[in-house]
Parts: structure tokens; C-alpha cells; sequence
């Protein structure tokens, strides 16, 4: 036996073993990629580099053999910095594209490459359960999400992307109506209790997440039913109330406790409440319609956008008359001038001030829109409302032309010098932006744009109030954004509730730009139709629009997905090791090394591009399985793995024993699936 | 590549696998001389010394194309090797190497259409003292000019067309 | 007189074959000899007097000269051939050398072993097997010597000879490292070109004093002539009862092989060449254990390179307290360094270590050609460094070389003038390290490519600011995590062109110039209206259309479509198309 120092423990290590072996005997993980102690040591990753106490050069712990009195240091600073130059080398070669850009483009990151393969094979239940990994509500999501996954989906480069956002709905609606939802995992009670302001996607998504991991959850919102925007801003034709109610029962069910109708400021302070639980999460939301600052706007019939159909959803019966505009041009504009239609409006405007190009609605909802006889009107913008009696007459139009691109590089509308017209109106809808309502929210500080202001952390000024969602920081936005901080913020508070400290889980990936030409060779299969009802008919009532998918063709359209994202990505040692060394993917990269897929040996698919030239499936083939199927071909920077020859008999040669697919530290061998099992 | 791909005449071979039979280290030795018989090494060729020598096709593979002497294709009949070795980079290897890629038509490691030249750029032929230097076949060419490059290349163009 | 013509391969790419013919078509008996070191004067005719010495050196001998050179020779009498005699400035160039390497190159016939012998060839290792000198004794005067690993590292060579002699495990191997592969460097093939025996003579005495009864000697397959004559050698001495089973009737066998290398850098790393020689891919291994303890076949070996050797029988004759007489504190003896590149007169050198730079190059080369201005000095090939002027003042010398960030490598001595930009240096070094490396260790496969695109950039005008930043946090770590010498060295041409001339990166990334004016991308091309008469010869050639004007009047380039081919300025006959 020897006795050495590692890390300032002493280790006892068996005499002849690597400083690697003994390290992970004491506990100590020093990470490496090229290793496996069934073979012999062969140094090539640089990645278990260490430094040795009156050794001038860096070791390699896996090839170094343990001496009695040795002192190591495995994570002193120029081991680190070697061991994540030597990350940086490979990953800035490593043409992993780890996650498909459905995945990566999701603000949530909601696994939607793993869910429409689950719905490909039929496994509803489990797609279900792989959404609910992310957030509760994959029905009412699916139905209303401007789907950042689907116009990232690389199926665009073939013809159309994945109707992802639908084939959530139809997952979801399926396995709600066949009752065989997967029961999720819960950690035991923690004992600690967490109050959420808001029942909205954000508050009802940290109040899931918390109560899974244990604490017990309370959600107050101010109005009589939970679902926040999701049923007070989202009309009924596009998500039915029931199906947002049965999913806010099935959050129930989890344990979350709900109280409604409870108003911070009229019911209890939010410091009361803080005194009442472990920790707060703010999660209101941004309830206040934008006002346009234009002479007229206090007069009868002139609404807010939001205002306008909260009230539509509360049973009132806004008197809209003959004539309608809805000015903006986002997707609350597009609710409420589809929402006047169904009201039994009989002129219906959108008036926006730039071009149709540049509406940030969705296209599908302007369209429906049309369908149904909204009229739009481009180029113009309101100056004023004339009112008649104290209620709306009309509107003065100001004539626009588009100028300069303002930061974003949308162009910028500019008025035509005396160029306005009047316009006869009943009713004026304001759909131009929303804000938070703050009263009751006094004791928190507020960002300059009036949104209540935190940390990285989503902690307050207030110890243990935390905030996410509209309400919090960046303003509102989309459901999915406010559903994705809300997670984080369970995450903080978990940790906060824990006495740990938040960290943001780095996202780390290796990405590829990918052109129309990367997939020239694919068959075009067209993208599924969601089947609507006639807009005659749909423009009277407020019944759903979309009919939903049927079984078949959800399975067909998840069929059609590309896979893009790399299968070992969980598993995948190289990026945990890129997380875990905080490794800049990007910085070092530049041309990459030969890559090419290959099925030579039928039931393993080989990924050149993924490889990292560890060279351990070649040393496993030829050490362990005795077979040297698998060699290295080429030298320099170009060398890579080959199973030489397209020699018929490789297959039976290679007899897939596996070894090499086991020991790939990254993704570039995958066992295909027909030989599972 | 398979190994079906080429019909080499590996009757000749046989007497180079049996003088190395014995030696376990000669798998370069053995490419070297497969070489000299064949002009480059065909694939069944490199089939039947791994079967013989009881190693796989990828380890002999991999050795031959860890070398630059190997060729897996056959090389044209003749076979220029420019020297781009330091002294010869800095007394213009590059504009040697320009003016034969615009005589032949061809660059680095390929062969004319014509399978008389095949131009493979070589990182030194220790021919310093009169860079730039190429080699064809066994002649070293030196103090070339790009002038004087083209004019041997023609010459062996012109010979090769009287044969 | 006796005719011997110059016969190494420089000799012969210069025309010494066809030299030897005609004199032989003219009637002369023609004997040969090795590399005479001057290269730049080939080829080359010695004429030897009845006496044995040298008569008269022709240089730069044509065909056309050989029937008044043997007529000369029937005669005796050259003052005919005073055009052809070589010089007295030329002669110095060997005058001022200490040849002990180099001893018989240029001077005995390489393929006979009987001139070797004339010249005391084979009396050192008579010597030790004659008088019963054990192992330990000729490491002992090898250790006196002070003689080091030529091949570039400069290790001690009793230290391991040592080592292997004293390592258990019944059989051992010897090796010699004559992989030649550093471009810009061949004095290892002149040794075995010019003098076989020598190197014959010191691998046994190295096989004597570790023990070792196999040698091999591994030369690159590049060096056929080198081959040819060591297989000649090897026979001479084997008939000679030189090599062999019990030489001289000693007791002592020891067999000599040639493995020919299959053309990889990375082969001169010792345990790459190690797996080379076992005919695998030359991918360096894990050092422990070294060599000396598991080295070819696993057994203990040792390897030195040519040059190395060929001072073995020297030393051993004349004493290890004569080599060690010249030199330094820390590098003792001679060293041979093959003096290329914007140098007058190139070729083999050898002088002894302590001499500085200035003196090689200025001294003994004679400067720099056609009267342009010093710049550097490339030592070390792929794996040294560019010295700039300010440091010619260095001594030859293991340590003082290291000290500059360049290093005594092999030998290679690529002088380089204005015209060279040090940047392209850089990136064709790393061109040559990312092409050559195994492609085993991360660091060096990937690292190396990273190094090349980057200068890549630079030399193509798209160079960024802090790409030289990048360039050396790259060096440094590559440095610090590469497997085996050829990566931890590959930095070094980048480091040392960044350390002596900074100024040149940064007219390249800032001014997007080239002060050398090497860098084709940076160049732009104007044409002088004064000198243009409007013949329309460059816009004809311009193969980017780049060139506008009409018939009989100035023409103009236009840059942004110019992609700076140089054609114009070919085509010009008037000089009217200048290149900045």
C-alpha cells in the first residue's frame, strides 16, 4: 500500500494503481473521457490532468501511477485551466447538437423532441408526463402557445416545421378523456409552506413544481376561478374553459391548495401573508391595459384589450354597437376583434400602424380573423377619440408610413405630415400593451418600467419573497416565458426554503447551423391540417375552433419529426463535464473534423460527427471484445473512427456486443432500436 | 471500399507475407513492399495481409493511412513529390507549387486525367541547399523557378507523348 | 590524378551523374565520395595528386566541362580549369569548421569499406573489444565527452545508455533515429550518405556498452540513396566479420537492420517511433515507463539519433576529454547544422558549440544573397523558433538557445531575410505540426488546427483584435497538455515569431498589412498611369475582370474585385503594375 495526499485528504492506494483510481476510491471524481479501467491507460482527452506537488510538468491521473508521499492537487488553477482548454479543444470539434432546437427554443426547455416521439409511438401517457416534467397544463399550453419550438423546428428546411403545439393538445386532451394520466413522482413532505400570489400559468407551474418537491402549496387569486390570463384574457373559442378547469383540478389533486377570490391589499397585506408561510412568490401577472395617452379615452366605450375580455368571460354584456376598432396588432387584438365579431358586432377593425408584416400576432389567428370579417387597417393609429354625448363617435386617424428600423428592426411607423381621416365608431378596443397592477404590492421595489424588481434568484428586496412571470422584471410576455421562470423561481425557493444557494443551470450544448441542403434527400411529407370549424358558423358562437387532431394523424405528423437532438444527451459525459467546467462551447471552434453517419455494422449507428476521437470503442473492439472491428483511419486532425470496408460480412463480425456503445462517452454510437432488448 | 472492389493479382504478394511470416512487427515493411509490387495499395490487397498476418482489416487500414508514403489509389506514371520544406517555403515553394497546379490542372495528391502526373506536396526531401526542390520518380529537380518547373513537366509530357 | 566527384543526393540533384559520366566518357577512372558540405557549390570534382592529397576542387562542374577535366587529370597539370577552381572565399567555409561528425564526409568513397578504414574507421571498436573494455568503461568515457542527444533534446547520452545497460530483461534493442524528419534539416542523411560506417561503428559501440545484440536503424523511406548505401554498409561490415555473430572474435554479436520509415513527423518521438518499428501507427505512448525499461517488443531499448552516433567512434579514440575540450560549460563538443534558406553559402556546417549565430551565418555562410537585410534565424524546424537579428550575438549552446524560446533541435538553420513575413512562418510551421500530429492527444489534434486557422486568418487580412491573445493562451496550454514533444512543441514557431515580432501580427490584424510582403491577401496592386500605355495585356489576363480601362489609355484596377493573383504584374511589360 501507498500513502499519498489528494486534495488534502490522505489516501491509501493499492501500490501499481493510477492517481486517477485511487482519487475516485477516496471519493474524489477527477473527470476524464478517454478512460476505462478495464483498459490500459492511454491519455488522450487531457481532461484528468492534475498537478503534483514538485513535478514541473501536469500528470495525467489516469496514465500516472500512485508513489508513496505524492501530494495531488486535482483542481488547482493550471489544472483547470488545462483540463478546460483541453474541454473547450473538443467541444469547440464536437459537432454534438446536443438538443433540437424545438427544445432549446422553448423558454421552458419542455423536452418536445422526447414527447412527439412518445405520441409517434402512442405512448400518450408518457408524453403527457414528459410536458408535465416541464409544466402542468399541456392542454390549455397547446392550445394557446405561439409555439417558439415549432418555428425553430428544422422540419421547416424540408417543408413545414412539426405541429408540436397541436400534438401537445391532442396528448393531452387524449389522455385526460381515456383517464390514464401517469401519477407524478412526490418528494416526501418537507414541512415547509409556500403562499402564491396569482393563479396564472406562472403561479398554478411554481405551485406544481414546489408541491412535488414536497412543501405545501397555497395559490390565492383575486378572481373567482384559477387560470389567471389563460381564462380571463384567452377566449373561450380558443381554450375552452373545462379543459383549463380540468387541469387546474388536477393541480389540485396534487395538493396544491387554492383560494380565490383573495385580493393582496383588500384581503390580507402581502406582509401578513409573508408572516403566514415559509416564502412568497409573487405571481400576478400584468392585469392594467396600456392606455394610449390620446385625447377621448375616458369616454363610454372606449375598453382596454384585457379589460374588454375579462369582462366577456365574466358574463358581461359590453354594449359594443355597429361599429368596432381594435387597435394593435398583437394576439389580445386579435381576441378581442374575433371576440366583437362573436358579440354580434357588425363592422369589426383592427387598426394597426405599421403593415400587416410586421403584426406580431400569430399569422393563423390574423387569418382566422379575416375569415370571420375583421377588417384591417394598416398604416394608421388613432390621434384622438370624438365622442358624442360622452360615448365613442369615431376616431381620428393618423396616416402612417413605415421609416427607419428602431432596435429591434422592425421599421418604425412615422406620421404622414396632415394626413388624417375620420372614422365613425361605436366602441374603441385598446389593445396595445399591458402592465402590472401594483397596489397591495407597495413593500416590494419596482424596475423602471414598473415591474417588481429582483435578482438573477428571483428574490425580492422582501427576505423570502420572491417574484416571476409578467409581473416580475422584463414585463409581459408569453404564457411559456412566464411558465418558464416560474420553474426557476420554484427552484430558488426550494433551495431558499433548503438554506442552499440558486444557481442557474447553465444551458451547455453544442449547436449546428443547418441549411435546406442538409436535408435535400428527405422525403416531403406534407404537415398536418388541425381541422376548424367554418368561419361561418364558428363567428356566431364561442365554441372551440379547432377541432382537434384525431389519433391518426397525430401519429402521423409526430412521425414526421427529424429527431435532431442528440439521444445520449442525458447520459452524455462530455457535456457534463462542459456544465461542470463552465466550458465556453463556442469559443475554440472552428473547421470541424470529417463527420459522417454510418450503419456499416446494421445495428449500431455511428455519428463521426459527435465523435471525440477518445478512441475507446477501438480499444474496447480490439481489448476486450477481441475483434478489432472498429480502427482509426487517417492522422492529424482528420483521423477518425472507421470500420473500414463495406465488407458484407462485418455484420456478423461485429456481432453488436455493445462494449463500444457502452463505452462512448459521448454520443457518437448509438444502439439502434430494432436490436433493443 | 470493399475488398471486392480491386482484382490485384495477390499471388505475387505471397512471397513478401512469407518472408516476414516470422516477424510480427513488419506490418509496415510488408505495406512497403505491397507497395513497390502494386504501385499503391489496392484494397484486396489489403484484405489478404490482414487476413494473413491474422489482424483485422481496420488495424492494417489504419496504419496505411497513418503514413504519407501509402497510397490507396493507384498514383499517375509519374509521380512528382514537391518539396515544401522550410527552406523551400521560404525560397518560394508556393509559387513552384502554383505554377504546377496550373501547368497540370491538377492539386495537391491527384493524378491528370491522362494518368501521367499525380502531384503530391511532401514536407521535406532534405534537398535544402538547392530549394525549391521536387522529385519525379527517382530525379530531384532543384533551384527550380516556376518557369523552370513547368518546362521540366512539359518535357516529361513531351517524352512520354513520343513513346 | 584521381578524379572523385561529389556524390550525395544535393550533388546529385545538382547534376552530379551526368558529371560523372562524361568524365567517364572522356576516359577517366571517376571514384565518388559523400557530401562535401557545399552544397551550394555543386556539383562538385575533387582531383587528388599522386600524393593523396587534395590537388584541386572544381565547383559547379558542367558536362560540358569534363573533357578538359581529364585532360587535366591524365596531365596533371589544372591551370586550365581556374574557372571552375573553387575560390578562396569559398574555401573558408570549411576552414573555419571542426569536423568530427562530419569527419570523412566528402572525403572517403561511402560505399567502401576499406576507404573507411583508411581512415581509422572500425580502430575504435577493435579498440574496446581488443583491450576488454567493459560496458561500464566506454559509458564512462562517453560521460567525460559530455556528449548529448543530437536529435534536438539535447539529453544527456551516457544517462541513458546507462539506463537501458542497467535495465533487467534479458534482451535488448539499440536503435538509431534516422527519421530525418524536421523540414529543413539533412544532415543525418549526409552522414549516411557520406560515411555509413561511422554510423555502423557507433551503434556497435552503443550495442557493446548497453548490452544490446539487435540494432536497428529507422530511416525515412524520403532518403532512398541513404538506404542503398547503408545496405551496402551493412553488408561490407558483416562480410568484414564486423556485424554479426562474434565480432572480431570477441564474443560479442550484434545484428544491424534498416526499417525504413513510412513518412510521419511524429516517428522522431521515440516511443512513436517505437511503435512505427513494431509496424503500428507511429502514435506516441504514455511515458513512464520509457524506452530504457519497455521499449521495442517490450524490451529495454535505447535510441540516439545519427549524428549522435557518428561522434561515438570519435570519442572513443581520441578520448572523451578532447570532444569535451570543445564547447561550453553545458554543451561540449561539436554540433553539424545544415545552413539553408536567403544564405550565400548553404550547406553542412559543424563547429564547435560556443561559436554564436553571427558566426555560422555571417562568418561561415556568408550572410545573406543578393545583398537583402537579415531578419532571422529558424532553429529547431517545426519544433523551434525564429532568433531575430538583435540575438545573433547567442552563443551555440544547449542552454542559451532555449533561453530565446527557439532551441538547438537537429540542426536545421533556415535563415530568413526581409522578404519573409514571419506571421506565414508561423502559420506554415503549424500547417506542417496540425498535418503531421497522430491526431492522438486533444490538445495537440485540435489544438494545433486551431493554432493554423488563427494565423490563417491573420494571414489573409481577417485577422481579429486579440487574436494574438488567443494565439498564446493556446501556446501556453497546448504546451502544458500535449502528450508527447511534438505538440508540447508545436507552439514554439508561434510563441517565438510573437515574442521577437509582435510588430508584424499587428500590421497584419490592425493595418491589414504585410510589412514583408509575403502575404498575397494583403497586397493591393495599382497601376501607374504615367508608365500604362493602355495595352490591355493585364485586363486580358486578369482572371477576376478586375482591370477597367479603354484601348491606348491608362487602365485601372479595381481592388474590391481584385483577388490578387499577381497576373497583371506578369503581363505588364511596362512596368506599370505596382504591388504594395
Amino acid at each position: 500500500m501507498v500513502t499519498l495526499t489528494i486534495d488534502d485528504v490522505k489516501v491509501e492506494a493499492e501500490e501499481g494503481s493510477s492517481i486517477l483510481a485511487a482519487a475516485a476510491k477516496a471519493g474524489i471524481e477527477i473527470p476524464n473521457l478517454c478512460h476505462l479501467k478495464e483498459l490500459a491507460p492511454y491519455g488522450a482527452c487531457g481532461v484528468c490532468v492534475v498537478e503534483a506537488e514538485g513535478v514541473p510538468k501536469l500528470l495525467r491521473a489516469c496514465a500516472t501511477k500512485v508513489a508513496e508521499g505524492m501530494v495531488i492537487k486535482t483542481a488547482s488553477e493550471r489544472a483547470l485551466k488545462a483540463r478546460k482548454l483541453a474541454m473547450e479543444l473538443m467541444m469547440g470539434d464536437h459537432d454534438g447538437d446536443c438538443l433540437g432546437p424545438c427544445k432549446l427554443k422553448c423558454p421552458a426547455h419542455t423536452d418536445c423532441q422526447k414527447y412527439v416521439k412518445e405520441i409517434a409511438e402512442g405512448r400518450y401517457a408518457d408524453a403527457v408526463a414528459t410536458i408535465k416534467e416541464v409544466f402542468p397544463l399541456p392542454a390549455s399550453i397547446g392550445r394557446v402557445c405561439p409555439h417558439p419550438c415549432e418555428n425553430a423546428c428544422r422540419r421547416r428546411l424540408v417543408e413545414a416545421p412539426i405541429s408540436i403545439a397541436h400534438l401537445k393538445a391532442f396528448a393531452a386532451d387524449k389522455v385526460r378523456a381515456d383517464g390514464n394520466v401517469k401519477p407524478a413522482a412526490h418528494a416526501p413532505p418537507t414541512g415547509r409552506k409556500v403562499g402564491i400570489v396569482g393563479g396564472g400559468p406562472a403561479g398554478l407551474s411554481a405551485a406544481y413544481r414546489l408541491s412535488l418537491l414536497g412543501h405545501e402549496v397555497t395559490v390565492f387569486d383575486q378572481m373567482p376561478e384559477m387560470g389567471g390570463m389563460l381564462r380571463y384574457g384567452i377566449p373561450e373559442y380558443r381554450l375552452p374553459k373545462a379543459v383549463l378547469k380540468a387541469e387546474t383540478d388536477a393541480i389540485a389533486a396534487e395538493g396544491v391548495k387554492f383560494v380565490n377570490n383573495f385580493k393582496i391589499g383588500r384581503d390580507a397585506t402581502l406582509e401578513k401573508l409573508r408572516g403566514e408561510f415559509d416564502a412568497v412568490i409573487v405571481a400576478n401577472g400584468a392585469w392594467r391595459s396600456v392606455p394610449m395617452r390620446i385625447p377621448g379615452e375616458d369616454l363610454k366605450g372606449v375598453w382596454g384589450g384585457i379589460d374588454f375580455l375579462r369582462a366577456v368571460v365574466n358574463g358581461e354584456k359590453p354594449g359594443l354597437g355597429r361599429r368596432v376598432a381594435v387597435v394593435g396588432g398583437g394576439n389580445t387584438a386579435m381576441d378581442a376583434c374575433r371576440t366583437a365579431v362573436r358579440l354580434g358586432a357588425e363592422e369589426v377593425y383592427v387598426l394597426y400602424r405599421r403593415t400587416r408584416d410586421e403584426m406580431p400576432a400569430e399569422k393563423i389567428e390574423i387569418a382566422e380573423a379575416e375569415e370571420e370579417g375583421v377588417k384591417f387597417r394598416f398604416l394608421c393609429s388613432p390621434a384622438g377619440i370624438a365622442g358624442d354625448d360622452g360615448r365613442v363617435s369615431g376616431v381620428e386617424l393618423q396616416m402612417m408610413e413605415l421609416g427607419e428600423p428602431d432596435a429591434r428592426g422592425r421599421r418604425r411607423p412615422v406620421p404622414l405630415e396632415g394626413k388624417t381621416e375620420m372614422m365613425r365608431l361605436d366602441t374603441v378596443i385598446i389593445a396595445v400593451g399591458q402592465q402590472n397592477d401594483n397596489d397591495g404590492f407597495e413593500m416590494l421595489a419596482k424596475t423602471g418600467r414598473g415591474t417588481i424588481a429582483a435578482g438573477e434568484d428571483f428574490a425580492t428586496a422582501a427576505d423570502g419573497v420572491f417574484v416571476c412571470g409578467d409581473a416580475a422584471g422584463r414585463g409581459a410576455g408569453i404564457a411559456i416565458e412566464a411558465i418558464a421562470e416560474a420553474n426557476e423561481a420554484a427552484k430558488a425557493v426550494d433551495a431558499y426554503l433548503k438554506g442552499g444557494k440558486y444557481e442557474p443551470a447553465p444551458c451547455v450544448v453544442s449547436e449546428r447551423e443547418v441549411t435546406r441542403d442538409d436535408f435535400a434527400d428527405r422525403e416531403k411529407i406534407e404537415r398536418c391540417r388541425m381541422p376548424v370549424r367554418p368561419a361561418e358558423e364558428r363567428r356566431r358562437d364561442f365554441k372551440e375552433v379547432n377541432l382537434g387532431l384525431d389519433e391518426e394523424s397525430a401519429r402521423k405528423e409526430a412521425a414526421r419529426c427529424l429527431e435532431c437532438g442528440c439521444h445520449d444527451y442525458a447520459d452524455c459525459r462530455l457535456i457534463r463535464y462542459a456544465k461542470k467546467l463552465d466550458t465556453d462551447c463556442g469559443r475554440l471552434r472552428g473547421e470541424f473534423h470529417p463527420g459522417f453517419v454510418e450503419t456499416k455494422l446494421v445495428h449500431i449507428e455511428r455519428n463521426q460527427r459527435k465523435c471525440i476521437t477518445c478512441n475507446l470503442c477501438v480499444r474496447v473492439c480490439e481489448e476486450k471484445a477481441r475483434k478489432g472491428v472498429l480502427g482509426l483511419v487517417g492522422r492529424g486532425f482528420t483521423t477518425v473512427v472507421k470500420p473500414e470496408f463495406d465488407d458484407p460480412s462485418i455484420p456478423d463480425f461485429c456481432r453488436s456486443c455493445r462494449l463500444c456503445v457502452d463505452a462512448c462517452p459521448t454520443g457518437a454510437l448509438r444502439l439502434l432500436s430494432s436490436s433493443n432488448g | 471500399m470493399c475488398k471486392n472492389c480491386s482484382k490485384s493479382d495477390l499471388a505475387l504478394l505471397d512471397p513478401v507475407l512469407e518472408e516476414f511470416a516470422g516477424d510480427n512487427h513488419a506490418l509496415v515493411a510488408i505495406l512497403q513492399r505491397a507497395q513497390e509490387i502494386y504501385g499503391h495499395l489496392p484494397c484486396d490487397v489489403i484484405y489478404r495481409i490482414a487476413e494473413k498476418r491474422g489482424l483485422s482489416p481496420a488495424k492494417v487500414m489504419g496504419v496505411a493511412t497513418f503514413y504519407s508514403q501509402f497510397r490507396l489509389k493507384p498514383v499517375g506514371k509519374n509521380l512528382i513529390l514537391l518539396c515544401k520544406g522550410t527552406a523551400c517555403h521560404v525560397n518560394g515553394a508556393d509559387s513552384i507549387a502554383k505554377a504546377l497546379k496550373d501547368e497540370l490542372g491538377i492539386s495537391d495528391g491527384e493524378t491528370t486525367a491522362d494518368g501521367l502526373f499525380t502531384l503530391n506536396e511532401v514536407a521535406c526531401l532534405g534537398c535544402c541547399s538547392l530549394s525549391p526542390v521536387m522529385m519525379i520518380n527517382e530525379t530531384t529537380y532543384g533551384s527550380l523557378t516556376p518557369e523552370k518547373a513547368k518546362e521540366i513537366v512539359r518535357s516529361i509530357k513531351a517524352e512520354g507523348e513520343r513513346q | 590524378m584521381r578524379v572523385v566527384v561529389g556524390e550525395g543526393s544535393c550533388g546529385i540533384a545538382a547534376g552530379a551523374l551526368a558529371v560523372h559520366r562524361a568524365l567517364e566518357e572522356n576516359g577517366c577512372e571517376v571514384g565518388i565520395t559523400g557530401c562535401i558540405g557545399m552544397c551550394y557549390l555543386e556539383p562538385i570534382v575533387d582531383l587528388y595528386g599522386d600524393d593523396g592529397a587534395l590537388a584541386a576542387r572544381l565547383v559547379k562542374v558542367g558536362e560540358a566541362d569534363a573533357p578538359r577535366i581529364a585532360q587535366a587529370a591524365k596531365s596533371g597539370d589544372v591551370t586550365g580549369l581556374g574557372d571552375l577552381l573553387i575560390t578562396g572565399e569559398d574555401r573558408s567555409f570549411l576552414e573555419k569548421q571542426t569536423r568530427i561528425a562530419l569527419r570523412n564526409c566528402g572525403i572517403i568513397d561511402p560505399e567502401s569499406i576499406e576507404s573507411y578504414r583508411s581512415a581509422g574507421g572500425y580502430e575504435a571498436i577493435s579498440k574496446i573489444l581488443r583491450e576488454g573494455m567493459t560496458g561500464e568503461d566506454v559509458i564512462g568515457e562517453i560521460r567525460t565527452s559530455g556528449l548529448a542527444g543530437r536529435g534536438g533534446a539535447g539529453f544527456p547520452t551516457w544517462f541513458k545508455w546507462n539506463a537501458a545497460r542497467n535495465s533487467k530483461g534479458g534482451e535488448k534493442f539499440l536503435v538509431c533515429n534516422a527519421d530525418e524528419g524536421d523540414p529543413g534539416a539533412f544532415m543525418d542523411r549526409a552522414v549516411i550518405e557520406s560515411d555509413p560506417h561511422s554510423l555502423i561503428e557507433g551503434m556497435l559501440i552503443a550495442a557493446y556498452a548497453i548490452g544490446a545484440e539487435k540494432a536497428f536503424v529507422y530511416v525515412r523511406a524520403e532518403y532512398p540513396l541513404a538506404i542503398v548505401r547503408l545496405e551496402k554498409a551493412i553488408a561490407q561490415a558483416e562480410k568484414a566479420n564486423l556485424l554479426g555473430a562474434d565480432i572480431l572474435g570477441s564474443g560479442f554479436s550484434c545484428s544491424l537492420r534498416i526499417k525504413a520509415g513510412a513518412g510521419a513527423f511524429v516517428c522522431g518521438e521515440e516511443t512513436a517511433l517505437i511503435e512505427s518499428l513494431e509496424g503500428n501507427r507511429g502514435m506516441p505512448r504514455l511515458k513512464p515507463p520509457f524506452p530504457a525499461e519497455k521499449g521495442f517488443d517490450g524490451k529495454p531499448s535505447n535510441i540516439n539519433n545519427v549524428e549522435t552516433f557518428a561522434n561515438v567512434a570519435w570519442i572513443i579514440r581520441n578520448g572523451g576529454a578532447a570532444f569535451a575540450a570543445m564547447g561550453t560549460e553545458t554543451s561540449k563538443g561539436t554540433k553539424v547544422f545544415a545552413l539553408t534558406g536567403k544564405i550565400r553559402r548553404g550547406g553542412l556546417v559543424e563547429i564547435p558549440m560556443g561559436l554564436t549565430l553571427r558566426d555560422v551565418i555571417f562568418d561561415i555562410g556568408g550572410g545573406i544573397r543578393d545583398g537583402k537585410k537579415f531578419k532571422a534565424v529558424q532553429m529547431g524546424g517545426p519544433s523551434g523558433g525564429c532568433i531575430p537579428e538583435s540575438l545573433l550575438d547567442t552563443l551555440i549552446d544547449y542552454k542559451a538557445l532555449g533561453a530565446t524560446g527557439a532551441i538547438m533541435g537537429s540542426g536545421g538553420m533556415v535563415v530568413m531575410d526581409e522578404s519573409t513575413c514571419m506571421v506565414n512562418m508561423a502559420r506554415f510551421f503549424l500547417d506542417f505540426t496540425a498535418k503531421e500530429s497522430c491526431g492522438k492527444c486533444v490538445h495537440c489534434r485540435i489544438g494545433t488546427k486551431r493554432l493554423h486557422e488563427t494565423l490563417v486568418r491573420i494571414t489573409e487580412g481577417k485577422g481579429r483584435e486579440g487574436d494574438v491573445e488567443l494565439l498564446e493562451e493556446l501556446c501556453r496550454g497546448i504546451k502544458d497538455g500535449a502528450l508527447c514533444g511534438l505538440g508540447q512543441t508545436a507552439p514554439n514557431p508561434v510563441l517565438t515569431t510573437i515574442r521577437y515580432f509582435r510588430d508584424e501580427y499587428d500590421a497584419h490584424i490592425r493595418a491589414k498589412r504585410c510589412p514583408a510582403g509575403e502575404c498575397a491577401a494583403l497586397r493591393t496592386y495599382s497601376i501607374d498611369s504615367g508608365k500604362c500605355v493602355g495595352c490591355t495585356a493585364c485586363a486580358k489576363k486578369c482572371p477576376a475582370g478586375a482591370i477597367a480601362g479603354d484601348l491606348k489609355k491608362p487602365h485601372v484596377i479595381d481592388e474590391s474585385k481584385c483577388v490578387k493573383c499577381g497576373e497583371c504584374v506578369k503581363a505588364c511589360r511596362f512596368g506599370a503594375v505596382s504591388v504594395k
